[in-house]
């Protein structure tokens, strides 16, 4: 008997009592929620003096977008960042606690983490979930051995590349990288070319729009910054015509006034006494 | 001995102050009253003998070997507590099996000393354990490198590789014999009856009446095959070394 | 109240199903929850390849296309398909990239280690069978199918072959991915024992150009990889260097 002093210890394991009940009003039509997802366009590249990170910054639910200012750029170290595509949650968690075991790691080991370790704390735990955590990232930095762009998918398998494009949105910027890309770029075509990477998925993929974010690694620079925004793109076009009409645009040819009229009839209905 | 009645010596766990281990010491104390085992190293081979006291008539020939092989390819002689070495081959054996299954080949044996060694040393460090009273040699023959090793592990867990070694009764005896030989330009062939040779002159036929002396080897010629020797080649080693034996007494007898 | 039941559960919980241009699905494992999801995130990475190592007198040629593919998508057109395990031993990947790049650094860490212990560099049989033990014990959860191949002194070069089921064989000559149906033939009428280097890195550059123009999921540059007892020699053929042959 359970009281107070000796409670009655839980039985463990999981239950199964809703089970019957959710799939029978699944069959009924009524879905579980889900996740939100950002249809993104995600993109990096090196240039000579450093790598430039681009996303687009919306985030959808099924048709409707949910966010149409996120922020898809996140930190992984100083001048260590991450893109995500995917779940919300999953790129925003995961990148999080890469963060925390990498700054974790700086201060057991005192000095700079290098990328390829991100790399490889991201590719591992992705692994072990098994492609369940739906983090699709292009991970960018620059350390002392120079710098770096990986693409790490969600099952954990990863490419390292000069350049990278990621999320639903990553043919149309692939084809701008393929089409623009040199060995050797200075900034400013870098950025030019990842901002047209990036208005390229915006453009052309439905899962994408709204904003260009760039983010500039550089070198020679302690702390970077994300540019947020870089460049509205998915702008709501402006009205260029005016659709109001001036007073006397209409001829007015005869008036004629009919008066309404309007039969009333009070109904008194009493509540009843007894 | 300086170390009976302090309570210094109770425990494996427990230095003396004046920093020694004895049960370690008396784990070699142990071996010192065990037949003598040698192995010899040569250019083609490593070869294993070893003198098998034997302390009752009753016992068939055979009975309470002291040369065992651990793997294919490696052989292990072995002098002091019979049944505690029996563990240490078990133990080898279990480690060149796992390291086979592991790694599909064979175990070097540099690997599988250090194994091993460590085990032994673990039994010196706690109080619930005693030492291992034995000390065991290795010996293997790699063939693609022609290379011949040989290692001997003690009680303490310490191992050093040989050209030549000796453990037992009459490790010093036996170990005055190998210095006079040119180990390293000999063949198995010759090294096999100067080791039976060694045991037969560092027996003590007045203290212990009986031994039966155990022969094998590892080289160029088994492939690379450990093989525990009888038949022709076991006698004739043995004639070699009873004729050395008279020889050499009858040389004493003339000097005097 | 549980949210299930309100009757306004909003859209906005919908999963995105994607534009036009997301790639076909080759969708392997996918759980039944992502179902939904656009095929870049849920179709596994693959390296629908060509494979091939060869044994010539004095050390081995590995080689290998560089495509990797998400459904039809060309994910990397310069994938690097051939991994270092230790200085004289490398590994040709096919199957999941996820897998099989877990797999090698699984057994480069094992084998740094085995060799940190023994005090000598690792056997190729050594590797071979650290890979078989994994590809076996994880046969039903990984797809992965492996070529181990490098030098050793005790053996020289040698290649080893780790299919799917996690079987291990040695063979003088092997192939391996999807690309490597369509060579049999050319390597059984071709291939000799005791070839020279060069003949060698030839035969096994133009298996895997016949490979690549025949299989759709092989294909870009070929990287070759010589393993001696000097080291590895590594080489890419860029595609337009690849030599020709009958393209009718």
């Amino acid at each position: 008997m359970a009281t107070g002093l000796a409670p009655e210890i839980p039985s463990g394991g999981f239950s199964f009592g809703n089970f019957q009940r959710n799939l029978s009003l699944e069959v009924q039509g009524l879905h579980p929620p889900k996740a939100i997802k950002t249809g993104t366009t995600i993109c990096g590249l090196t240039f000579n003096n450093g790598v430039v990170l681009g996303a687009d910054t919306r985030a959808t639910a099924g048709n409707v977008v949910a966010d149409k200012n996120c922020s898809k750029i996140h930190r992984l170290a100083p001048k260590i960042f991450c893109c995500g595509a995917g779940t919300a949650a999953d790129t925003e968690m995961t990148t999080r606690n890469i963060e925390s075991q990498l700054e974790l790691l700086r201060l057991n080991m005192g000095r700079e983490v290098p990328v390829v370790v991100a790399n490889r704390l991201l590719k591992q735990m992705l692994f072990r979930y098994q492609g369940y955590v739906s983090a699709a990232l292009v991970l960018g930095g620059v350390d002392k051995f120079g710098s770096h762009i990986y693409c790490i998918y969600p099952h954990g398998s990863t490419d390292k590349l000069p350049y990278a494009t990621m999320g639903s949105g990553s043919l149309a910027a692939m084809a701008v990288f393929e089409r623009g890309w040199k060995l050797d770029m200075d900034e400013a075509y870098a950025v030019q070319l990842v901002r047209d990477a990036i208005a390229a998925g915006i453009t052309n993929d439905l899962g994408s729009g709204s904003n260009v974010d760039i983010n500039i690694i550089r070198r020679d620079e302690p702390k970077t910054k994300i540019i947020r925004p870089y460049e509205e793109i998915g702008l709501r076009g402006k009205r260029h015509g005016k659709y109001t009409y001036q007073k006397g645009t209409t001829k007015v040819l005869e008036t004629e006034v009919i008066p309404i009229v309007v039969e009333e009839e009070e109904v008194v209905q009493r509540m009843d006494e007894d | 001995m300086s170390s009976i009645g302090t309570g210094y010596d109770l425990s494996a766990s427990q230095f003396s102050p004046d920093g020694r281990v004895f049960q370690v010491e008396y784990a070699q104390k142990a071996i010192e009253n065990s037949g003598t085992a040698v192995a010899l190293l040569g250019k083609d081979g490593v070869v294993f003998a070893v003198e098998k006291l034997v302390t009752s008539k009753l016992y068939e020939p055979g009975a309470n070997r002291r040369l065992f092989s651990v793997d294919r390819h490696i052989g292990m002689g072995i002098s002091g507590l019979l049944a505690d070495a029996r563990q240490i081959v078990e133990t080898a054996r279990t480690e060149a099996s796992n390291y086979r299954g592991e790694y599909g080949g064979d175990a070097p044996l540099r690997y599988v000393t250090d194994r091993v060694a460590m085990y032994m040393h673990a039994y010196t460090l706690y109080s619930a354990v005693r030492p291992f009273g034995c000390s065991v040699i290795l010996g293997t023959y790699n063939v693609p490198e022609k290379k011949p090793e040989m290692y001997m592990i003690d009680p303490s867990g310490v191992y050093l590789g040989y050209l030549g070694c000796a453990v037992g009764k009459a490790k010093q005896a036996a170990k005055t014999e190998m210095e006079k030989l040119q180990l390293s330009d000999m063949t198995c062939k010759q090294l096999l009856k100067e080791a039976a040779k060694i045991i037969y002159i560092v027996h003590d036929e007045v203290k212990d009446k009986s031994f039966e002396l155990e022969l094998s080897w590892i080289g160029e010629h088994t492939n690379g095959r450990h093989e525990r020797i009888t038949g022709e080649v076991f006698t004739e080693a043995e004639a070699y070394a009873k004729a050395a034996l008279d020889e050499e007494s009858d040389s004493e007898i003339d000097e005097s | 109240m549980n949210s299930y039941l309100t009757d306004n559960v909003p859209n906005r919980f919908a999963c995105l199903g994607l534009g036009t241009n997301s790639p076909q699905s080759l969708t392997k494992r996918p759980a039944a929850s992502l179902r939904d999801m656009p095929d870049w995130l849920t179709s596994e990475h693959s390296t629908g390849t060509s494979l091939m190592a060869a044994e010539f007198d004095g050390g081995v040629v590995i080689g290998a296309d560089t495509r990797t593919t998400t459904g039809a998508y060309v994910a990397n057109r310069v994938t690097d398909k051939l991994t270092r395990v230790t200085d004289r031993i490398y590994c040709c990947r096919s199957g999941s990239a996820a897998d099989t790049q877990a797999i090698a650094d699984v057994v480069t860490y094992h084998l740094e280690f085995h060799e940190i212990e023994t005090g000598e560099p690792a056997l190729v049989r050594s590797a071979a069978a650290v890979f078989k033990d994994i590809c076996y014990n994880y046969r039903d959860q990984m797809s992965a199918g492996i070529i181990v191949a490098g030098w050793d002194s005790r053996h020289g070069g040698q290649v080893y072959s780790v299919p799917i089921g996690g079987m291990v064989v040695r063979q003088p000559v092997t192939i391996g991915g999807s690309g490597s149906t369509f060579i049999y033939g050319y390597v059984d009428s071709t291939f000799k024992p005791k070839m020279t280097r060069e003949e060698c890195e030839q035969f096994v550059l133009n298996g895997l150009t016949l490979a690549l123009s025949r299989d759709g999921s092989s294909g870009g540059c070929v990287r070759l990889g010589t393993i001696t007892k000097d080291g590895v020699d590594r080489r890419v053929v860029l595609h337009n260097d690849l030599p020709k042959f009958y393209e009718g």
